[in-house]
Parts: structure tokens; C-alpha cells; sequence
């Protein structure tokens, strides 16, 4: 059988018993004697021609067939109708009819019988009303035009596949009806499946690929979809389905990938860069568990420690750090709650050959890891301790005037006491000279105490934090630093006896706080109070500045009773090489090395002053986090002697009075006491040998101050030490004391009432 | 014995069409030519019962053919091949007295021609 | 390039469309006989262009070589028929169209003798009918077999005159054989002058009978 233009022409002759049967919307049967030129048709062939049924079936003229026939129909169907009589098998026209309802198309389709000899015989087949058909592939085609959307129908087993107009455009080529699949695929990018593919498994194919049009060359992209039908009239299959241009969208998408692609190779690339830092960076990366182990650990490690990564991968790595500075590492490492930066620290790590280097750590807390990076900072340190000896150097030199004299009484007294042991033996007195002999060895030993100290504080010591108790610390340098003080200031020390250690260096901070205590003295021209006090505080870290200390901490309080500062001083004092002193009497490094020392240790420096209204500098050192502190071994020194000196001591309490002379008589003096001003002033009216006058300011009848001047007028050069229980007349002492005088506050320590009583004797 | 020649330009053509014959008539003779010329040869050597020929030959075609074998054998049953089924070639083939089969050759089309021309032949030889 | 003078009025190229459509459904009947298989025809496309044009059309289409089997006819109209069909599908076609009666060596000797004879039989169908159904008839030659490449198809062995050709063309294609093809007829433009009246007459001969459809 043939077949047109892919349409189903299958049908059977229709026989005239089938005229009878009308199905509305069905099929309308006809059939044409062609001899006598009648026409005959069913009911629905009726209504549709709109005709007389009855006559329809019994016969109408050929000619009913063309009325009305739309004008543009008419004559095709004329032609085809005239085919038949001239041979053509098959018959199959689409047509126009107009009707009383409206024009509607029509479909029919006939086969004639023919006879070689005589021509057409028979010819017969049916009517379809494909009006609605119609109006679909004209929306179909608007659809396939306006979405560029082709359709193609391809039978299994056939070289060419149907194609509409659109197919034909989408690929560049003259619209056909038929295209060859080697065409079609011809113009597939060799890389990608054939258009019209061999019979797939499955029924839906989805494709896309390339093609090259056929016109211009141009690349494009195409989307294929399409099923396969088990074809109904052929055992095979049918490929029903459709292309689009896909180009745009492909085009967006290379570009993406385009973009993902050179982002992966940026990424590399700065992977790249990153591993070159890693791997050539002089400073030490580590990558650490929070237990603080270390998983990954960069190759300046080998370099710096000479540790390669089988000998730091896995372990903790405060197993590398130095047993001294095992305090300062264990300072509680940065939360993960990223709230804050961490701060630096600086720990000593072992290395592979048994040495050390100093090493500045930053640590990151981030994703449940540590990220350390550590620079080696051991030539800075060396630096940095050679600069803190200079400074102490220069402490040291500050204090060497006042030790001097010190020194010379000392000496004096060593001498002196060898000429009276010489004296003595010269007159064969030998057994007074033990007294002298006594005298001279308690004057070498206080030297030597004093020496000592000196050699102590300026010796050089590497810093090491540990856990200090600042308590003894600033017990054991008040011999120093009342010396370095000199006789205007006063020294008070009240020190917190629940004071916990603080994480420091002993030798550095004792340095600072020398360092404080110089300053105030030279803020302090006319004499003042030099307070040093200790106490347990806390610290609630600077609003906005995550990296001001927060936490517990021990405090040391240095405060005087000086000039004072501006505020335009106050804010540069923590400024290396800035100093209010006159050139060549400071290098302006005190408070900033102060500072530096003080912060290095995870501790803050806060200073407060005001013109004329003193300073006070307090040092916040962590507290450590340990039980017990190693205490220093008792300082050798002990308070200063007396040798033999009268002392006359005027006071009306008795029990303070019975304690005053024991400790005076204790440390060697000769003491005269007496419990109100009348005796002392015949004493002091007297030819009796008096060094020092020790007197209470609130005597009744006649204040200690006025027991002075009455002693000045009988010995103008006589010292006088005042106690007082007064705190206000302490800290005003410069107005009420005269030359030679000095006050003690009560209560006082024992040792300092030595110091006093010395300091005075010698003078 | 009933002796058939096929003239054909073309020897596949001679082959397809001596098949349909051997089908149809397997006791008959076949002899073949290739042309007008060939085909008088072999009709002065022997003698032929039935002719089949091509229309469309080079030199004399099948029609020019048949009508002169219809002059020299006025009984002859002589049958014209061709795709040309133009009305004037079947009306030429008809006034020549040749019957009219079409091309493809297929034995369907053959039969009527050759059983008309055994009938035929037998008439001829039981009047003879 | 496309001619822009209508040479045929949309009419006449109906007519002429359903002219060569008969003949074509005449012509693959012919073809079915021979190859025992379902054939599929498009509908006829006719366009007048000039030689260079259809020799692209066909060049867009078909990449390899081809063969041709050409029939000249004169008469009313002249012009020449052709069966054009990939080189490749070639011994596939001779082989539908032997079937079993060939060996296969035999095949190879026979191929373009099986082409004649089809190309014979399908063009002569399609002219036949054409010519009866225009009432002018046609003198046909005897079909003769080419090889060549898609661009050389349409020489200029049609005369000086043949700037323009009717580019006729109707693909075929045999069911489960890679077979497919064209029919083409070219007449330049005298011819096309009087294929022209002879339509118009086949037009004007139909729409005076309407009382018969006998032609």
C-alpha cells in the first residue's frame, strides 16, 4: 500500500450496507459510481454536505460533491477527483465546505478500483468533519513557530523522518517535508548522539547536542525530546518528537561552569599561594586539637626546633614548652566562643638539641581547632634583657648616691670601732674592747647586707614567670628602697595578708617597682609619702576593648604625694623615650618598660594623677594559678643597728613606750625614756649625751612639736622623730616639720623605726 | 513444444522475466535477444511461438518491433512490456494486435497474457 | 537563487503538484512491486530556481556521492526526469529489486542494469501518468546511469537557455532498507513556457466538466 505524507490512509472500501449507519462526529461514508456519475452517502455524509438523507442514499449527482466547496478548495479538489479517473490509487484531500453553521473542514479520503482496460471502476471511502483537528495544528503550528519548536516523526527503519517547517529552521535547512536522518545527523557535532538514534530501550529520549547549521556554520545547541510509539500499521516503532534551541541556556551554563572552573582554579591558585606560605614561612604554624595537640604543624618547625612532623604530630604542646615557663602556657587558652581576640604570649620551647627558643605565640580559636602561629623571638629577648639590665643599671646608679653615704657611716663605723679596739689595746683595756670589736662587725655586717641587695638587684637574670608572693617581695626591698628614697619621703607599705600569688617575675618586678618608687621620689622635690600597698582585685576588662585584661589579679599600688601630672603627661607616660626629667637624668624607658613587662604577663598597668594631687600607679599582675608559692629564702638583712647612741624617748603610753625603748635598746642604743614633756626637758637641759629625741606629737601639757622647739633652743642640731597615730598630720608632714625632724606613723614596724632612728643618728 | 522468445535490453530483465515465464510454463522453450535486430535473427533461424517485448529498447523499440512481427506473423501472440503506460502506447499496442503488460513484471501480470497465448496456440494447431 | 517573476500561477502549481503527485503514487506503486516493501513519498515540492540553487538543496541533504538514473522527454512539455539516490544505498537497491533471483556476485555485475530498469520503471510510471492525465504525449529515452557528487547534479546538458529549471522533488524512502531518494524533473524555461499551457489547458479541461469527472 502507499502512503502520503505519513497520514493514515488505511481504510476498508466502504460497502453500500454502510451507508445505512450514521455516527454523529464519526466518519461519514460515501461512494461514487463513477459509470453513471451518481453519488451516493450515508446520514452523516448527509448532514455534513448538508443534503437530503434519503436522497443521499439513494443517489445525488457527482457534481454535489464540489457545492459548496470553499473557492480556494474548489479546484484542488477538482484535480484530485479528475487523478483518480486517470489512475491515481488513492484519494485524500482536505477541504473547505461552507455550510449554514459556517465553514468547516473536511477530510476525505478514498480508494478507487481500477481496471486496466475500462479505467476507474469503483471509488469510495469516507468523510471526517477535522474542523477541530484543524484548529488544533493551527495552533500547533503558532505554537511550534512562536516557541521555535520543530516536530519530526520518524519510522523505524525509513532513511527520512517527517519534519515541520520549524525542524527544517532550527537547523539552518530548506524547508522540506522530508529530511534524510544521515542530513539531520550529518549536522551533529561528532562528539554527540545522532539526532535520530538507533532504537533506544527506553521509550523517552532526552538529548541534547550541537549541531552545525546547514546555512551559516553556526554552532548550536538543540534539545531533543521525543517517544517511541509501537507503530500501529508496522511492527516497528515510530520516534515521535521535538527539537528547540537550547543555545542561550547552554551558553548560561558554560558560563557558570566557566566560572566555577577558573573559581576552582583561583581557589587553587590561592591554595597554592597559601601552601608557599606555609610551607616557606619562617614563622611556626600549627594546627591544634582543643586538648591543645597538635594535628598539623608547618615545616619552619624543623627549621626553628629542628622537629619534624613524626615528632610533633600528636603530641601536647605544652610537652614542647620550657619547665620554667610552663605557668605562662598554661594560661587558660582562648575560649572557642570566638568573643574575642586572643592575646600573644611568649614561651620558651625545647628543642631538638636540648636548647631553647623564645618563641611569640598568637593563638586563634576557630571550627573546634587551635591555629597557632609562632615567630621566634629569642634575639628580641636577648635584646630586650639586655635593655632591662641597663635599666636596672641605671636604677643602680640612681640608688649609688644614697648608698654612698650609707656606705661611709657604715665604714665609719668599722673604723671607728677598729681605732677603739687599737685604743684599747694599746692601754691594755681588752676587755673593753669586745664592745668596739662588737660594734665594727654589726656596722661590716649591715654593709655587707646592704651589698648584697645591691648585687642582687642589679645581678642578670633571664625573666621567668612563675608564682611570686609580691608580699615578700616588697617586704625584702624596703631596706632598698627607703635608702633610694631618701630621708624627705616616707615609705609606707601595707601589704593584704590574703594576698594571692601573682604570675610574674620577681626580678622584673622588683625592677618596676624600684622603677615607680624613683619616679615618685623625683615627683616628690620637698619630701612626701611614698605608699606601697597589695591587694587582691578584680578586673572587669575596658568596655570596647576586647584586649584590656580581664579576670582576677593581684594588685601593687604605688602612690605618692608629688606634683602630679596633666592630663596631656598622663597620656604619653606609657610612651618609650618620653620622660619629663631634664636630659641625661632618665631614658624616659621607666613606665614604659614598666608597661610592657606588666602586659607582657597578661597584666595591665593603670596610672591616675593630677596636678599637684600625686600619682598613683597601679600594676595588675594575673593572679597564678597555683597552690602554694616557693618563698624565697629570709633575706639576710635585718634592721640596722644602733651603737651606743642615747636616745631620749618621750611618750605617755606606757606599753608604747616600754616597746619603743625595747627595740631601741634591742638594736643597741642607750635609751633615756620618760612619760611627759617636763622630764624630757630636764634631760635635755642637761649636760647628758642625746643622738635622737623620739617624741609623741599628742604629749599632755606641751605638744612633742612645741618639746621641740624647746629642745632646739638648748640643742639646735638634736633630730627629732615624731610618732604620731595621726594619719592627716602624716601626710602633711611638710609644713609641720622643722629641719631634722621626721615622723612615724602608728603603728609602725619595728624595723622601720630602726630605720628612722639609724637614718637620723647618722645624719 | 511452444517455444518463447524474450526480447530485453536488459539481461536482468531477460532473467526476471524468463523466471516468470519458467513459473507459469515450465514445459516451454525460452529463447532471448537483446534487441530488435537480434530478435528478427533469431526469428530467421528457428521457429517462435510466442514473442515478449521490451518497449523501451535502444535502435527499434518494443512497439516498432511488434508491429512488424505482426505484418510478417498475423497469429502470432505478441505481448508489448512497459512502464509507459501512456494512453498512446496502449493504443498503438492494441491496433497492433499486442497484448499490454506492465511493468514491474510479476508473474500476476504475465499469467493472463500466456495463458491466453497457450489457449491460443492450441487452436491454431488443432484448425492446422 | 529564486526566481521572483511568477512563471506559474499558485493555481497552476496546484495543479502541476497534484499532477506529479499522481504520477509519483504511480510511480512508488511501481517501485513497491519491486522491492516488496512499504515505500514513503513526501508530497511533491516545486519550485523554479536555478540550477545552482537545486544542486545546493541537494548538496544540503546528501553529503556523499549519488547516482542518477535520467530519462529525457519531449512532447508537449520537455525536460529530463531523475531517480537520485546516495551511491551508498545503491547496491542495497538493486539488491531490493532482484531480490533472490541474483547472486551476490552476480549482484555487482548487474547493479547498474537493476538501476536502469528501476529508474525505467518508476520515472516512466510517473511521466506516463502525467502525460496521460495532460493529454500530451511524451516521447521518453532510454534511462541512462550516472555517478556524481550532489553539485554537479544539474549540468548544463539542458541548453544555453537553462538558467532557470522547474525544481521538482519528491523523497522516497523503503521501509527496513537504508534506502532513500529523490525524483526530480527539470525543464528549463522554454519548456516551462509550455508546461505552462498545458497545465492551464488541464485546468480549464477540468473545470468545464463538471458534469463528469471522466477526464
Amino acid at each position: 500500500m502507499i502512503r502520503v505524507r505519513g497520514d493514515d490512509t488505511r481504510f476498508d472500501d466502504a460497502a453500500p450496507g454502510d451507508l445505512a449507519y450514521a455516527l454523529p462526529g464519526g466518519p461519514g461514508v460515501w461512494a461514487w459510481d463513477l459509470e453513471a456519475g451518481r453519488l451516493s452517502g450515508d446520514a452523516r455524509f448527509a448532514s455534513l454536505y448538508e443534503v437530503d438523507p434519503v436522497e443521499a442514499l439513494t443517489g445525488l449527482p457527482g457534481e454535489v460533491f464540489f457545492r459548496n466547496v470553499h473557492p480556494d478548495d474548489a479546484l484542488r479538489l477538482r484535480i484530485a477527483v479528475a487523478s483518480v479517473a486517470h489512475g491515481a490509487e488513492v484519494f485524500n484531500r482536505d477541504y473547505r465546505l461552507i455550510g449554514r453553521q459556517g465553514v468547516r473542514w473536511l477530510s476525505a479520503r478514498g480508494r478507487a478500483h481500477h481496471d486496466l482496460e475500462r479505467g476507474a471502476r469503483r471509488f469510495s471511502g469516507i468523510l471526517i468533519d477535522i474542523s477541530e483537528q484543524k484548529r488544533v495544528e493551527e495552533q500547533l503550528r503558532i505554537a511550534q513557530t512562536a516557541g521555535g519548536v520543530g516536530t519530526f516523526e520518524h519510522v523505524e527503519g525509513f532513511g527520512t523522518v517527517t519534519v515541520a517547517a520549524q525542524f527544517c529552521r532550527l537547523l539552518g535547512l530548506h524547508v522540506a517535508p522530508a529530511l534524510p536522518v544521515r542530513t539531520i545527523n550529518g549536522l551533529v557535532h561528532p562528539d554527540d548522539p545522532p539526532l535520530i538514534g538507533p532504537a533506544p530501550t527506553e521509550l523517552a529520549t532526552q538529548l541534547e547536542l550541537r549541531i552545525r547549521r546547514a546555512d551559516t556554520g553556526e554552532e548550536r545547541w538543540l534539545a531533543v525530546r521525543g517517544e517511541r510509539q509501537r507503530d500501529t500499521e508496522h511492527a516497528g516503532f515510530r520516534f515521535i518528537g521535538v527539537i528547540y534551541d537550547v543555545t542561550e541556556t547552554k551558553k548560561t551554563e558554560a558560563k557558570l561552569r566557566e566560572l566555577t572552573r577558573t573559581l576552582e582554579a583561583r581557589v587553587e591558585a590561592r591554595t597554592q599561594e597559601r601552601d608557599r606560605l606555609w610551607n616557606a614561612s619562617r614563622d611556626l604554624f600549627a594546627v591544634l586539637d582543643p586538648d591543645c595537640t597538635i594535628s598539623s604543624a608547618n615545616p619552619a618547625w624543623k627549621r626553628v626546633l629542628g622537629l619534624s612532623d613524626e615528632e610533633l604530630i600528636g603530641r601536647r604542646f605544652h610537652d614542647l614548652v620550657h619547665p620554667l615557663d610552663m605557668p605562662l602556657a598554661d594560661i587558660p587558652w582562648p575560649a572557642f566562643d570566638g568573643a574575642k581576640e586572643p592575646r600573644d604570649f611568649d614561651v620558651r620551647l625545647t628543642a631538638k638539641d636540648g636548647g631553647s627558643r623564645w618563641i611569640n605565640w598568637t593563638v586563634i580559636p576557630l571550627d573546634q581547632a587551635y591555629y597557632a602561629v609562632g615567630r621566634d623571638v629569642t634575639e628580641r629577648k636577648l635584646l630586650e634583657e639586655q635593655l632591662r639590665q641597663s635599666q636596672k643599671m641605671e636604677a643602680v646608679g640612681q640608688l649609688t648616691g644614697g648608698l654612698a653615704h650609707d656606705f661611709n657611716n657604715m665604714l665609719t663605723g668599722i673604723l671607728g670601732g677598729l681605732d677603739m679596739v687599737s685604743r684599747r689595746i694599746d692601754a691594755g683595756r681588752l676587755d673593753e674592747a669586745g664592745r668596739y670589736i662588737d660594734a665594727a662587725s654589726a656596722a661590716a655586717k649591715r654593709a655587707a647586707a646592704l651589698t648584697h641587695r645591691l648585687l642582687a638587684f642589679s645581678r642578670r637574670q633571664p625573666l621567668a614567670q612563675r608564682a611570686v608572693d609580691v608580699n615578700v617581695l616588697v617586704t625584702s626591698m624596703q631596706d632598698l628602697l627607703t635608702r633610694t628614697l631618701g630621708e624627705q619621703v616616707e615609705l609606707q607599705v601595707s601589704l593584704d595578708q590574703r594576698l594571692s600569688p601573682a604570675l610574674s617575675d620577681p626580678n622584673q618586678l622588683e625592677n618596676a617597682i624600684l622603677n615607680l618608687a624613683i619616679n615618685a621620689r623625683d615627683a616628690m622635690p620637698d619630701g612626701g609619702t611614698l605608699t606601697i600597698e597589695t591587694a587582691n582585685s578584680e578586673l572587669c576588662g575596658v568596655p570596647g576593648d576586647d584586649e584590656s585584661p580581664r579576670g582576677e589579679f593581684v594588685t601593687v599600688r604605688v602612690r605618692d604625694t608629688g606634683v602630679g601630672m596633666p592630663p596631656e603627661v598622663l597620656a604619653r607616660v606609657f610612651d618609650p623615650f618620653y620622660t619629663t626629667k631634664p636630659l641625661g637624668q632618665g631614658t624616659g624607658l621607666g613606665l614604659s618598660m614598666v608597661y610592657g613587662f606588666v602586659r607582657q604577663t597578661g597584666g595591665d598597668v593603670r596610672i591616675t594623677s593630677e596636678p599637684d594631687a600625686g600619682a598613683v600607679v597601679e600594676l595588675y599582675l594575673p593572679k597564678a594559678h597555683v597552690e602554694a608559692v616557693e618563698r624565697p629564702p629570709p633575706q639576710a638583712a635585718g634592721a640596722p643597728q644602733g651603737s651606743g647612741e642615747c636616745i631620749l624617748v618621750v611618750e605617755d603610753d606606757e606599753q608604747v613606750r616600754m616597746l619603743v625603748v625595747d627595740v631601741l635598746d634591742e638594736l643597741g642604743y642607750h635609751v633615756e625614756a620618760v612619760g611627759n614633756a617636763g622630764e624630757a626637758v630636764a634631760i635635755l637641759e642637761s649636760s647628758q649625751r642625746l643622738d635622737v629625741m623620739v617624741s609623741d606629737i599628742g604629749l599632755p601639757g606641751l605638744s612633742g612639736r612645741q618639746l621641740a622647739e624647746i629642745a632646739r633652743e638648748a640643742r639646735p642640731k638634736l633630730p627629732v622623730l615624731f610618732m604620731t597615730g595621726y594619719a592627716a598630720a602624716a601626710a602633711q608632714p611638710t609644713g609641720f616639720l622643722g629641719p631634722r625632724m621626721e615622723m612615724i606613723s602608728k603603728p609602725f614596724e619595728p624595723d622601720a623605726l630602726a630605720y628612722k632612728i639609724r637614718r637620723m643618728v647618722e645624719d | 513444444m511452444t517455444t518463447v522468445l524474450i526480447v530485453d535490453d536488459s539481461k536482468l530483465a531477460r532473467i526476471v522475466i524468463g523466471k516468470a515465464v519458467a513459473a507459469l510454463e515450465p514445459e516451454w522453450r525460452r529463447l532471448e535477444a537483446g534487441g530488435a535486430d537480434e530478435a528478427l535473427t533469431v526469428l530467421g533461424q528457428q521457429p517462435v511461438d510466442v514473442v515478449l517485448l521490451d518497449f523501451n529498447m535502444p535502435g527499434r523499440n518494443g512497439l516498432e518491433l511488434a508491429e512488424e512481427l505482426r505484418a510478417r506473423f498475423p497469429d502470432m501472440p505478441i505481448a508489448l512490456a512497459t512502464a509507459n503506460l501512456q494512453d498512446e502506447v496502449i493504443g498503438r499496442a492494441r491496433a497492433a494486435g499486442a497484448a499490454f503488460v506492465p511493468k514491474p513484471i510479476t508473474e500476476d501480470g504475465l499469467r493472463d497474457f500466456l495463458s491466453g497465448a497457450a489457449l491460443h496456440l492450441r487452436r491454431i494447431r488443432s484448425d492446422l | 537563487m529564486t526566481y521572483e517573476t511568477p512563471l506559474l500561477t499558485d493555481l497552476q502549481v496546484d495543479a502541476l503538484t497534484e499532477l506529479v503527485n499522481i504520477g509519483v503514487s504511480r510511480a512508488a506503486a511501481s517501485l513497491r512491486q519491486m522491492v516488496g516493501r512499504q515505500v514513503v513519498l513526501s508530497v511533491p515540492s516545486i519550485e523554479v530556481t536555478s540550477r545552482r540553487t537545486a544542486a545546493a538543496l541537494m548538496t544540503e541533504r546528501e553529503l556523499g556521492p549519488l547516482v542518477t538514473v535520467s530519462q529525457t522527454f519531449t512532447g508537449g512539455f520537455s525536460g529530463r526526469a531523475m531517480l537520485i539516490f546516495p551511491e551508498a544505498n545503491s547496491l542495497a537497491l538493486a539488491r531490493a529489486v532482484t531480490g533472490d533471483d541474483l547472486a551476490p556476485e552476480e549482484l555487482q555485475d548487474f547493479e547498474d542494469e537493476a538501476l536502469r530498469e528501476t529508474g525505467n520503471v518508476v520515472l516512466s510510471n510517473c511521466l506516463a501518468t502525467m502525460a496521460n492525465m495532460l493529454r500530451y504525449p511524451l516521447e521518453m529515452s532510454i534511462p541512462a546511469v550516472a555517478r556524481e557528487e550532489a553539485s554537479g547534479l544539474f549540468g548544463d546538458d539542458l541548453g544555453s537557455t537553462g538558467g532557470a529549471v522547474l525544481f521538482l522533488y519528491i523523497n522516497f524512502a523503503v521501509s527496513d532498507h537504508d534506502i532513500r531518494g529523490y525524483i526530480a524533473l527539470l525543464m528549463d524555461l522554454p519548456s516551462l513556457a509550455a508546461l505552462r499551457s498545458v497545465v492551464s489547458d488541464f485546468i480549464v479541461r477540468v473545470l468545464e466538466q463538471p458534469k463528469s469527472i471522466r477526464a
